[in-house]
């Protein structure tokens, strides 16, 4: 982990020395306990290589990145320029966040040239939600975790434990098929995200996991009724504070249909079947492009568990159209494209 | 009676009591429970478990008085009708001192004596409430009541203080309602000892020196000054623009009034809470938005209470409850926010 933090470090350090970048995002540490947070570097801070400092790479950096880059490629409302220079940034990605920026760079959200990736091989991040359970909602004081992978917290309450970090980690994490940011290896073909340009860095990533499809079986195994019900129950602790949204890479729409006013599609409040319709379509607009990085539900305050809904939308699309977001540019998501054989018995049978 | 004391186990008893003792309107009791969010304050019955177990709620208790989705009227064809306004009593059990603080805040929006305007669905309420703060034993780390006025022990906007004694509470009146109601209540109570007073005390001290303080002193004024500083794109840039730090704030109390109708001519105005966070929030109808970025939105939300309501009723609009920051998806710690402009 600390040469992980140092190479980091050392890469962004020679991207703004070799005029390479104007921006680098990375983590720091957050001010709560179990939690980095996303960290902006810019070329005009006075010197940014005393800033580099700054950057961590820990169990606790679970934020998407990758969905800061739309906006910053987005055009400047308040500029009167023609044309303006779009900023060059480098960016730390775990598999997740890659996976994200790919998919963003065929929707043509990203332009290739102007980012350079950092990849990190990913052991999967902590869930600080977890933690707490674990500690019947005791606030964490202090923690440290040993390179054994065990996570020791005392609580403000002077509380001891041991954590493992296989009981603590992200479902997200555990079921990660994409640990490791792949570059294209001999033999591949087509075309990686992950360039000759960009970094991996070395270091050890925990083993992919299934994808959870097992637990979605499960939840598909239910009957109709059951499963609205969970859905109902679910929803019914939405608050609308659209955090799910802003969160997620792939939710980047300039004016989102919930917010659409002439005409309106739905209601502003926390009325259930305004808040289920909500949901329901933004996950559907995330078929073929979510990347299964859970940023929904960490970020739900309420704890909604969006996640076994977004995941059974991944599952369809891997098994209706044989498509799950990677690490290659090649394939346009079934949601851009059409083809004749696309099966459609989910209309004509459903 | 100004103190009293009761067992927690007879709280349920005097659930009933306050029941009882309503001469026929109805007595809607909130309190926090352990729900499936996390701490919720939810209304309540006798035998309801209540937790005390916890630093505060996930939702403030500004819902009870200003609720997320409210319905002012219904219209059906040409016809309009009025929707009653709640005339139930209303008692809220433990909440924190920085939440009862935010009532007083809140009750200056509403309404005052001098303002032509009187919102009267809020009003209602609160004139027909009884507000039993909890003292805080344990304040959280991201607790900063005492920079901003309040204290883990503030009576303001209470109308009586619990404090948390072991199995039982010391209960204070800090207001006339509160007198009233702890004589209502009076034969659950015994006179508090020496010993309870002395308990409560020393708690309080210890939950103080728990707090983190900011040196928030002229903060107005520096604010007021740097609103064009550069300072304001390095500390909002993370922010996603999402609304969970006003929705789950004690003191936000924007709303946006909007018709909802199902195509067959009938509906209802509602009022439903709204975000400075939200691009939609400023947009004016002619295209033009003042507020086009997050760090304009951002900062429009800080300068509204550490600055604007400063200058109209001269009070900071945050309790420093710390939700925003535990809840923030990515940490955007207005501590960090305040900081950077009070060092200026």
């Amino acid at each position: 982990m600390e040469s992980i933090e140092k190479k980091i470090r050392e890469i962004a350090k020679d991207l703004f020395a070799g005029g390479k970048i104007d921006l680098f995002i990375g983590y720091e540490r957050g001010t709560v306990p179990l939690m980095s947070r996303p960290s902006f570097i810019h070329l005009k801070e006075v010197k940014p290589e005393d800033s580099l400092d700054r950057l961590v790479w820990n169990s606790f950096c679970a934020n998407n990145l990758a969905v800061f880059l739309p906006k910053l490629f987005e055009r400047d409302p308040l500029s009167r320029k023609k044309e303006e220079a779009k900023p060059r940034i480098g960016i730390v990605v775990k598999g997740c966040d890659l996976r994200s920026i790919a998919a963003l760079m065929k929707e043509k959200q990203v332009p290739r040239d102007n980012v350079v990736l950092v990849g990190v091989p990913c052991r999967g991040m902590i869930d600080r939600r977890k933690v707490e359970d674990m500690l019947s909602g005791e606030e964490v004081a202090d923690y440290r975790e040993s390179a054994a992978g065990v996570l020791s917290v005392t609580t403000r309450k002077g509380r001891k434990e041991s954590l493992k970090r296989e009981d603590i980690l992200q479902e997200a994490c555990l079921e990660c098929r994409y640990p490791v940011p792949e570059k294209k290896s001999a033999g591949q073909d087509g075309k990686y995200v992950l360039e000759a340009n960009d970094y991996l860095v070395e270091g050890v990533a925990r083993k992919p996991g299934n994808g959870g499809y097992g637990r979605i079986s499960e939840f598909e195994s239910r009957s109709p009724e059951e499963r609205w019900e969970y859905f109902k129950k679910e929803i019914a602790k939405c608050i609308r504070c659209n955090a799910c949204r802003q969160a997620c890479p792939t939710c980047y729409c300039k004016e989102c249909f919930a917010e659409q006013t002439d005409l309106r599609w739905i209601g502003v409040s926390t009325e259930l079947t305004d808040a289920m319709i909500f949901h329901l379509i933004r996950i559907f607009h995330q078929a073929g492009r979510c990347v299964e990085c859970d940023a929904c539900y960490r970020a739900c305050p309420m704890g909604v568990d969006l996640r076994t809904f977004t995941r059974k939308m991944v599952k369809d699309v891997d098994e209706l159209f044989g498509y799950l977001p990677d690490f290659s540019l090649e394939e346009i998501p079934p949601i851009s494209t059409f083809k004749e054989d696309d099966r459609e018995t989910f209309i004509t049978e459903p | 009676m100004q103190q009293g004391v009761i067992k927690k186990r007879d709280l349920g008893k005097l659930i009933a009591a306050v029941t009882a003792a309503s001469s026929g309107r109805r007595v809607r009791v909130y309190a926090p429970v352990e729900g499936e969010t996390g701490v919720e304050l939810r209304e309540v019955t006798a035998n309801t478990e209540i937790t005390f177990d916890y630093a505060n709620s996930k939702l403030s208790g500004k819902g009870v008085f200003f609720p997320q989705r409210e319905v002012l009227c219904t219209f059906h064809n040409d016809s309009l009708e009025e929707v009653p306004l709640i005339e139930d009593s209303l008692v809220v059990f433990g909440i924190r001192p920085c939440d009862a603080l935010s009532f007083k805040l809140l009750d200056k929006i509403f309404f005052n004596s001098t303002s032509r305007f009187k919102d009267p669905y809020y009003l209602k309420r609160r004139e027909n409430s009884l507000i039993i703060a909890l003292a805080c034993r344990e304040p959280a780390a991201t607790c900063f009541c005492t920079s901003v006025g309040g204290s883990p022990a503030g009576k303001e906007g209470a109308d009586i203080l619990a404090h948390e004694l072991g199995d039982k509470l010391l209960l204070e009146a800090c207001s006339e309602k509160g007198s009233g109601f702890m004589k209502v209540i009076s034969e659950l109570l015994r006179e508090p000892e020496e010993s309870d007073l002395t308990e409560s005390s020393e708690q309080n001290v210890k939950a103080g020196e728990r707090l983190s303080s900011l040196a928030l002193s002229g903060i107005k004024e520096k604010l007021d000054k740097s609103f064009e500083e550069p300072d304001w794109d390095a500390v909002t840039v993370t922010c996603l623009g999402c609304g969970a730090c006003t929705y789950l704030c004690p003191t936000c109390h924007c709303f946006d009034i909007t018709d909802e109708e199902n195509g067959r001519r009938e509906g209802c105005r509602l009022r439903s809470w709204d975000s400075c966070q939200y691009p939609l929030f400023t947009l004016h109808a002619s295209g033009h938005n003042p507020r086009v970025n997050k760090k304009q939105r951002m900062r429009q939300r800080i300068m509204h209470k550490y600055s604007y309501t400063v200058e109209n009723s001269g009070d900071i609009f945050c309790v420093g409850c710390g939700r925003c920051i535990t809840y923030c998806p990515v940490n955007l710690d207005i501590r960090d926010i305040l900081n950077t402009f009070a060092r200026k």
